[in-house]
């Protein structure tokens, strides 16, 4: 199929709304220049652990223990199972849609404008948010490690954001370090600097080392009693503690994205997520048990765990705070890997909103010296970076698990419709076991959605609002398949050559 | 007008003296070869060692510009005079010599240390482009220009940001000089994708865009050239890029009669009109088979 050329007739609202955008690719590599189909299954899985840990482990138990007591490890196994269906998912639908710019990119693609406008206001949150949320997270480890190294930090009302949180924290001015920390990224990003793939593996072994040391020293404080009145949360709280940790698990859908990269995708790429998947959720659920082991399921709810929790339980633990700097350290130096690439992430997703012509086309503008997006990268950082000063972290981490599990449900659903409407696509990948797995990844998300409170539907409503007001006032009048002439103004950057590659 | 050259005495260079004539061909300039001499102690009474340096220091500088002159007289057609001049800095001698002269350029050679065919900025040539007030032209090593050879294209360093745009009339102008056509070049290494990569095909997004806009740079600059009067046969633009310098350079072809010229950083801090290479322009000179004119910003060629 080719991509048709544009409507001229002026359509209605509910055909615009509906419409999808052709898919039409465009190598951008020259002869030879293609992705390399090099990456083994093991380098993949590794990975999926590098993209996966650090993203919420540091912070999540002073959330997650309070909601779901001891029985906080089922949390893990259902935040985990939900992680590696939707993945799964995730891939399918990457290897179907070979475009640039994630789930925003394939919900245009396979639903339309509106559902890719939604999906938008989703992802900003999966990104956005979450990149605040881990700035936030590294504030807390930064004073920790100031403290302990030098004796001194910053004052609390320049550490602590100005609205009140839910563990009972006296409110300061602003979250000066997070903001820092923000803005250092953006500095980088704006520099053009990226992580390359050796220093991601040096992060990722910081990463597991010191969670490793966190386990080892945890369990050498085991306490059964701790474990006592497991289920005392019941159900629910089992849930609402799925949707907080849900978060840590975000990342694995970059192997997903991979697929091009592997030269079997349809071996490769489940061993892939699940292997990834089991060590991760093994290192979590060990940091997890070690926590419960080392401290009373009451202890997580205390103020001790609100900023840098772990560092916290490993000096009282061992009574001296050595382990705890070096653990404070370990968190510093990761976690500012994790923002920077989290916050390169969004930059990317506006890009490619931009192109679309949803958000003003100055998204899209790249400086010629130094190949950056610059004002998007400004204006994405400092929107980042305020949320990072103003929020405590409590609401942001339910946040970005809403925004991620809405995602994820629109992919696995659009696994199925993708199917149905477009039986006869070329699938590099495709689920095993479908339909199983796409469903059971709705159910799952949906079971997670549900034991989320109330305050954090309320703010994805009123975010969601927000997002499809902007398109109503404004997207709608300038998105890019209103007026374009030629396939090539929407072409999408291809790595892989592919003959009939355009469908619709 | 006239340019000068740089000789550096018993290294064979006739590099820079060949670039030289044929820049002077090209723009009916003459040539003026300089060597530059160690300077004696300006003591009140010189002593006997002294004198002796002196004498020595005259005997050598006679010699090389001998040499230069040897080496001039391979182009009969171009105006020239070799003179050598005592200093204490090879760079700074060059500089005042080069303003007493008003020349217009300073045309400098590879040295002997680099490899065969491409440039190397010697330690001289570094001071020279950090402080020069004109353009300084560099020869790759072991350059040759035969007696009727001309700057047939200029090929212009261009990326569409203000800097590029003031270098472009300078670069129609020693193009409109020497009758020689026009190719603008923009060159860039492709930035390294992120890892992880969370947004698949995020970098190539970024990419692609990039070179829509430097081919409407491109475009928007040849219409403006088209506008003073070069012919649209006489004109072309490339966009070549790679994962390294090396590969976007292996996507261009070259003549002999090429000039590639760069502009100067536009962000020196130390004085604003003088040349001073940024980081892009200096890979760009150091990868660069052809002959470069750097040129310092907002100055007329």
């Amino acid at each position: 199929m080719t991509a048709q050329t544009t409507p001229r007739r002026p359509i209605s609202f509910r055909e615009q709304f509906l419409r999808r955008k052709p898919v039409v690719l465009k190598p951008v590599h020259r002869e030879g220049e293609e992705l390399a189909r090099n990456l083994s299954t093991f380098q993949l899985m590794m990975f999926g652990v590098g993209a996966t840990v650090g993203t919420g482990i540091f912070f999540v138990l002073g959330e997650a223990v309070p909601k779901a007591g001891p029985a906080v490890l089922i949390s893990f196994v259902v935040a985990a199972i939900a992680a590696g269906l939707s993945a799964l998912c995730y891939a399918e639908l990457a290897s179907a849609i070979p475009v640039s710019g994630s789930t925003y990119s394939y919900a245009y693609h396979a639903f339309g404008e509106g559902a890719a406008v939604f999906i938008s206001g989703c992802v900003i949150l999966e990104y956005g948010v979450s990149t605040s949320a881990v700035a936030v997270g590294w504030s807390g480890y930064f004073n920790e490690l100031t403290h302990s190294l030098i004796g001194w930090q910053l004052p609390h009302a320049l550490s602590v954001s100005p609205i009140p949180d839910l563990s009972g924290t006296e409110p300061g001015l602003i979250n000066l370090p997070a903001v820092v920390l923000v803005l250092l990224c953006m500095v980088l990003l704006l520099r053009g600097a990226t992580e390359s793939a050796t220093v991601n593996a040096i992060m990722v072994l910081i990463k597991l080392g010191v969670l490793v040391l966190f386990a080892v020293i945890g369990f050498s404080a085991f306490k059964a009693d701790h474990f006592a009145n497991f289920f005392g949360s019941g159900f629910a709280g089992v849930s609402a503690a799925a949707g907080t940790i849900f978060f840590s698990f975000i990342g694995l859908d970059a192997v997903a994205t991979a697929g091009e990269e592997v030269k079997n995708p349809q071996k490769a790429l489940p061993r892939a997520i699940i292997g990834a998947l089991i060590i991760v959720s093994t290192i979590y659920l060990a940091v997890a048990a070690a926590g419960l082991a080392a401290k009373p399921p009451a202890y997580f709810a205390g103020p001790e765990m609100g900023e840098a929790g772990l560092a916290h339980i490993l000096k009282e633990v061992t009574g001296n705070s050595f382990w705890s700097t070096v653990l404070a350290a370990g968190a510093v130096i990761s976690i500012f890997s994790v923002t920077l690439v989290t916050l390169y992430g969004q930059t990317r997703i506006f890009f490619a909103i931009g192109r679309d012509g949803l958000v003003p086309r100055r998204f899209t503008h790249v400086h010629p010296r130094r190949m950056t997006p610059t004002f998007n990268t400004t204006v994405v950082a400092i929107a980042i970076a305020v949320v990072a000063g103003l929020v405590p972290a409590d609401y942001l981490w339910d946040t970005v698990s809403i925004g991620t599990l809405m995602a994820f449900s629109v992919v696995a659903i659009g696994v199925i419709v993708m199917r149905r409407t477009h039986a006869d696509l070329e699938r590099p990948f495709k689920v095993p076991g479908y339909p199983v797995v796409p469903i059971l990844t709705v159910l799952v998300c949906a079971y997670i959605l549900y034991g989320l409170a109330p305050v954090t539907w309320i703010i994805f409503g009123v975010w969601t609002a927000i997002v499809l007001g902007f398109y109503l006032l404004w997207g709608r009048h300038h998105a890019t398949l209103n007026t374009y002439t030629s396939d090539d103004e929407i072409a999408e950057p291809s790595g892989r050559r592919r003959e009939d590659e355009a469908t619709r | 007008m006239s340019l000068l050259v740089g000789f550096s005495p018993h290294k064979d260079d006739h590099c820079a003296i060949d670039l030289a004539c044929q820049l002077a061909r090209s723009g009916g300039d003459d040539v003026t070869a300089v060597t530059v001499v160690p300077q004696g102690w300006p003591t009140p009474v010189a002593g006997a060692t002294d004198r002796e340096f002196e004498r020595w220091a005259a005997e050598e500088g006679g010699a090389c510009a001998e040499e230069a002159r040897a080496l001039l007289a391979r182009h009969p057609d171009v105006a020239s005079s070799s003179v050598w001049r005592a200093g204490r800095s090879v760079p700074q001698t060059l500089l005042t010599e080069s303003t007493r002269l008003a020349a217009r350029a300073v045309v400098i050679g590879s040295g002997p240390s680099g490899p065969h065919g491409a440039i190397t900025i010697t330690s001289k040539g570094e001071r020279l482009l950090h402080s020069s007030p004109v353009a300084v032209a560099l020869a790759p090593r072991g350059y040759r220009a035969g007696t009727d050879a001309r700057i047939t294209r200029a090929d212009v360093a261009f990326r569409g940001d203000d800097a590029s745009w003031s270098l472009l009339d300078r670069a129609a102008a020693v193009a409109r000089e020497a009758g020689a056509s026009l190719r603008l070049l923009t060159l860039a290494v492709r930035n390294r994708p992120m890892y992880p990569a969370l947004v698949p095909g995020g970098e190539d997004m970024v990419f692609q865009r990039w070179v829509e806009q430097a081919e409407a740079a491109q475009a928007e600059a040849i219409d403006h050239l088209g506008s003073i009067g070069f012919a649209p046969e006489e004109l072309e633009g490339v966009v070549a890029t790679g994962r390294r310098w090396d590969e976007a350079f292996d996507q261009l072809e070259w003549t002999s009669g090429d000039l590639l010229v760069v502009g100067s950083s536009s962000s020196s801090i130390e004085r604003l009109s003088h040349v001073f290479l940024g980081s892009s322009a200096s890979k760009v000179v150091r990868h660069s088979p052809v002959p470069v004119l750097v040129v310092p910003p907002g100055r007329a060629g």
